[in-house]
């Protein structure tokens, strides 16, 4: 019973950081309908931004965390503006392959300024674990499912209520109507890119706070793909309850089931549920079923 | 447009006459080109391959700029070997398989007499075509299945395996002092690293007397938590966990033992020599990581042997960045050993043979350099070299090292690790 | 394809012809004759350097088959590589099956898998569609990687080398010519496939799938079909790159980052063109071993200001860039870019 409530309490804290990092990836789906395969790497790119700030330049904590920010502002700007203005009406291959181009691109950046790979943020939270009933649970993770689940409230009020949030719905909706509506395409697309590597840049934080810094996250990156598509590719409510539930699935199974089948099971866990999501439910749980007829 | 006669040349003809002049020019042209370059210097070639990019860079690099000083020494200040300087040719494999196949011809064609790859998986992907045409390899960190059964790859330190056959011995000898086997419990990587170390534990826990606990738990490069297995761990209760990894998963794994509260009490830890190094310590943290054991086949920074103040010197003024770093010793070390073997080998059948770099010469390197090296002791820097045959793995010595107010010091003496023969055993190469 | 002034089709075999006027049919017996006396003036690095050419050619020629005709977006082409190698291996090594039948083996086996896993491809298109392949490739490797008294899991696997007859192919020469010639093979297989009814089906079903559904072609049928032989393709190759290439299986040889780049070959190469695959391989592959293997160490030792490996950032930098500019300046791969050259050179002066 101790084992249950301790995986729950993992699964469950671990999920919400795959739930953030998803989130910044509806976002962008919801606001123009590009599938952001570069995510991992911009993670990776603020957290190293992160280190290069409060280590590097050694700047106090309130001040570098200002300046991620705002280079990721400036950096969803730029990538907006140079990389996928130019492709706009182009067909999603063509837009899924530059955000793999700019994956690639940015794994590059990453390595040629700091070619060391690996290394440590300084200790944001304490370290000390909190005791819920007998199970442990590190700080961080707790701070960084506070922070998802704040954010998923921002942004799902920001998305239902505010003119900005609307124009960028319809704008995922249809392109070409927003634009004769008078709204300019281009600072949507800017605007959600914003946001989004925002929401990369704090995701970043909280990850290599609890992880370190190193290409893993881009691969923590590959499984939030999971939480998206459990979630539904356009929800917010989805990739905030996916998480979780993918989160609990790995635990569960890498507790119970690795003793009784095969010792890297947990891996596998959020890929297969990816296949059997596919067959039984296609869009996600909460995601818009798109109904095509003839 | 102007009269035009067919018998002019038109601005098509023109193009084709060309396209076809150049294309036979090339095709005849190439070959003279090629075999008139070469120059001939008087030089001994080893070939290099590190994963100095790519997703080993942290290790790659360090092991790279090891194995450059060390050469740069052998030249500058015992000029060469037998007279002769030894030219590095280097190349970077970025922890691409197919990378390494192509360095590993290059090598071949640029006419070296060996050559040396310090990560185990890249020696894995180059060993064939190396086997092939019986051009002789060696690794760094090894896996069994480099050289079992062994052929033209040798391997410079233990493998991962012997590591935990070591580990297990000093644990019986030293720290044991119940009734009964001690039981043990694996937390692999899960690659080559890992299920390497489980492959010696599989071989020799049995005869050792310890008891190996199932099931093992096997862990990603990237794991951020490992609390779920822990917890599990923690409800076997072994006496020992041992943790096949590299620095940064083992770090985490320390780390949230720490949080479960399973260090500092009877259970201990202990990390192959692919995690035991200085990146675990800062990773996890000196505090946390007090007290736990690890092995590794070199000496480390504070020895005084006598190769120590050349490393220290080259590696203060070439790369200081790198200085208390075990990888640099490690590579600094092949480096001396290949300069041996070929010194040996020179020594033997003279420069001559060596330097046409074609099959005949692989062999002889490989008979008379390799095959020839008894007990040479690397100036102190780590478990003295031999060849034995049967038994590719040139040190077969270990020591066992302790965290220690966040410094990694020697708690043993060198430990030869014995030879396994994997190959006769039938579950070798599954599992 | 334009043909050159006084060229008429008098017969529906000229029609189709690929190779149609005596000018094509000289270059391309010249090409042979190039291709095939290579080992003569070329040492063991460049060969290798275009074996693996080859192989990727052919694997890429699958993945052109599965979404540059028939639109179905695939990222897990590695694992499928990685089915047929692993077979090919485990057949010829544990059951001492002659290598052609073990490698054909290899390329039904990737089939399988390939139609295993193209079923979503009935429900579900476009992204996501390619989260599924993605998460295909992360399902087959985790499977090789712990079925390990196959497959020899994560320790690996020995391959044997190629046997034909009696004959074993361990000199780069042999393998080389044994490579080019299935490579060539392959080449042409797929340039037929794609002329004739299932490669105007998938066309059909990448243009509007629904539009082909109500002419009357059979979705289900040949969506697994064009999943099926893409990954037939990649079998192929993948027992290619076994025996001829590595000799040594390891999971680690077949990851996301492999699957990723061959979508970035075609579609740099162009897609739905058949030689599109071959100019982007031949592009990316050059340009990796140009980069990594010249560039970065020369930058490497001649700038030291920056930390040390700052260089070796260059080659993704440079990669994602060019797969960046290209698509924007020229979506279409360049193949269309060659056609294109082509036609000029025929047409000019005039400039339509």
């Amino acid at each position: 019973m101790a084992d249950l409530l301790q995986y729950t309490v993992t699964g469950i804290t671990v999920g919400m950081v795959y739930s953030l990092i998803a989130m910044g990836f509806v976002l962008i789906w919801k606001s123009s309908g590009v599938a952001n395969l570069a995510l991992g790497q911009l993670v990776l790119l603020f957290s190293w931004f992160t280190y290069g700030m409060l280590v590097q330049a050694g700047l106090p904590l309130l001040i570098g965390l200002v300046i991620v920010v705002a280079f990721a502002f400036l950096l969803g700007w730029i990538t907006e503006r140079f990389v996928l203005r130019p492709l706009i009406a182009q067909p999603i291959l063509s837009l899924i392959a530059v955000t793999l181009g700019l994956a690639y691109f940015i794994e590059g950046l990453c390595t040629f300024i700091w070619p060391w790979g690996v290394d440590v943020l300084p200790r944001l939270f304490s370290q000390d674990p909190v005791h819920i009933g007998t199970a442990v649970v590190s700080q961080e993770y707790l701070w960084a499912a506070g922070i998802s689940l704040i954010l998923f409230a921002f942004l799902s009020l920001y998305f239902k209520f505010s003119r900005m949030g609307v124009a960028m719905r319809a704008t995922a909706d249809d392109q070409m109507a927003v634009q004769a509506c008078g709204i300019p395409v281009t600072k949507i697309f800017s605007r959600s890119w914003m946001f989004a590597c925002v929401m990369a840049a704090i995701g970043g934080i909280l990850m290599s706070s609890i992880g370190g810094i190193s290409y893993g996250l881009v691969e923590t990156g590959m499984k939030s793909f999971s939480v998206v598509i459990l979630g539904g590719l356009d929800s917010f409510l989805g990739a905030i309850i996916a998480g979780p539930i993918i989160g609990l699935a790995e635990n569960l199974a890498g507790g119970y089931l690795t003793a009784l089948t095969w010792p890297g099971v947990r891996e596998i866990i959020p890929f297969i549920i990816i296949i059997i999501v596919m067959f039984v439910k296609p869009y996600g749980l909460y995601g818009e079923t798109r109904i095509e007829r003839i | 447009m102007g009269k035009r006669s067919s018998r002019d040349i038109t601005r098509r003809g023109f193009i084709k006459g060309t396209g076809a002049a150049s294309l036979i020019l090339f095709i005849g042209g190439v070959p003279l080109l090629i075999s008139a370059c070469g120059e001939k210097k008087e030089t001994i070639k080893i070939g290099l391959s590190t994963p100095s990019t790519g997703a080993a860079a942290e290790k790659g690099q360090v092991l790279e700029h090891g194995n450059k000083d060390a050469i740069k020494y052998i030249n500058e200040e015992k000029g060469g070997v037998g007279g002769y300087k030894i030219e590095l040719v280097w190349m970077d494999n970025g922890y691409n398989a197919a990378a390494m196949v192509n360095n590993v011809n290059k090598f071949m064609d640029s006419r070296c007499v060996t050559f040396g790859c310090s990560s185990s998986a890249m020696m894995a992907a180059g060993m064939s075509v190396a086997n092939q045409n019986g051009f002789s390899g060696l690794a760094v960190y090894g896996a069994p299945v480099i050289y079992r059964p062994p052929q033209h790859i040798y391997g410079q330190l233990p493998d991962y395996g012997d590591d935990f056959v070591v580990f297990a011995q000093y644990y019986k000898n030293h720290l044991w002092d119940g009734q009964g086997k001690p039981t043990v419990v694996m937390h692999l990587l899960n690659n080559s690293t890992g299920y390497g170390a489980y492959d010696g534990a599989r071989a020799k826990a049995a005869e050792m007397g310890i008891e190996l606990l199932e099931p093992v738990f096997e862990h990603t490069a990237s794991t951020t938590s490992e609390t779920t297995s822990l917890n599990s761990i923690r409800s076997l209760d072994p006496d020992i966990l041992y943790i096949a990894s590299t620095p940064k998963p083992s770090s985490v794994i320390i780390k949230n033992a720490n949080e479960l509260g399973m260090t500092g009490g009877r259970m201990k830890i202990a990390c192959g020599h692919a995690g035991m190094t200085k990146a675990l310590v800062d990773l996890a943290g000196a505090d946390v990581s007090e007290g736990v054991y690890g092995l590794f086949p070199t000496v480390n920074w504070d020895d005084n042997v006598p190769g120590m103040a050349k490393v220290k010197e080259y590696c203060q003024r070439y790369h200081p960045a790198d200085f208390g770093n075990m990888d640099y010793i490690a590579s600094w070390c092949q480096s001396l050993i290949m300069v041996k073997a070929a010194e040996l080998a020179i020594e033997a059948i003279g420069y001559e043979s060596l330097s046409k770099g074609n099959q005949g010469a692989w062999k002889n390197f490989e008979d008379y350099g390799i095959k020839a090296l008894n007990n040479y002791d690397v100036e102190g820097l780590q478990g003295p070299v031999s060849y034995t045959p049967g038994d590719n793995r040139l040190s077969k010595s270990l020591r066992v090292f302790q965290v220690q107010g966040g410094n990694i010091n020697p708690v043993t003496d060198w430990i030869e690790a014995p030879v396994i023969e994997y190959e006769k055993l039938d579950w070798f190469g599954k599992i | 394809m334009h043909l050159p002034a006084g060229i008429r089709n008098f017969t529906y075999a000229e029609d189709m012809a690929i190779f149609r006027t005596r000018t094509q049919w000289v270059l391309l017996i010249l090409l042979f004759v190039l291709l095939f006396t290579i080992p003569l003036f070329m040492g063991n690095y460049w060969l290798s350097i275009i074996i693996i050419i080859a192989i990727t050619i052919i694997a890429a020629l699958g993945l052109n088959l599965l979404t540059g005709y028939c639109g179905q977006l695939s990222i897990g082409h590695a694992g499928f590589i990685a089915v047929g190698a692993y077979t090919s291996a485990i057949l010829t090594g544990q059951y001492e099956v002659p290598f052609l039948l073990g490698m054909l083996g290899g390329g039904l086996m990737a089939g399988l898998t390939g139609l295993l896993f193209g079923l979503p491809s009935l429900r579900v298109k476009g992204f996501y569609l390619a989260i599924t392949t993605i998460a295909a490739q992360f399902i087959i490797m985790w499977v090789i990687s712990q079925w390990g008294t196959m497959t020899g899991g994560f320790v690996g696997l020995t391959v044997p080398a190629a046997e034909i007859l009696g004959f074993s192919f361990t000199s780069s020469t042999s393998k080389y010519y044994l490579v080019m010639t299935i490579c060539v093979i392959a080449v042409f297989v797929a340039k037929n496939l794609a002329r004739t009814r299932p490669g105007r089906a998938f066309v059909a079903i990448r243009d509007n799938d629904l539009a082909a559904q109500v002419m009357g072609i059979n979705l289900f049928r040949y969506k697994l079909l064009a999943f099926f032989t893409g990954c037939f393709f990649a079998g192929i190759a993948g027992s290619l790159l076994a025996h001829c290439y590595y000799g040594f299986l390891n999971p680690e040889f077949f990851s996301i980052k492999e699957s990723i780049l061959y979508v970035g070959m075609i579609i740099i190469g162009g897609l739905g063109m058949t030689l599109g695959p071959i100019f982007g391989v031949v592009f990316i592959r050059l340009l990796e071993r140009l980069l990594s293997l010249e560039l970065v160490p020369f930058l490497e030792s001649t700038i030291t200001v920056f930390p040390s490996g700052w260089a070796s950032g260059v080659t993704p930098m440079l990669f994602g860039l060019i797969i960046v500019l290209f698509l924007i300046i020229e979506p279409r791969g360049l193949a269309h870019r060659w056609n294109k050259f082509k036609n000029s050179y025929r047409l000019w002066p005039f400039s339509y």
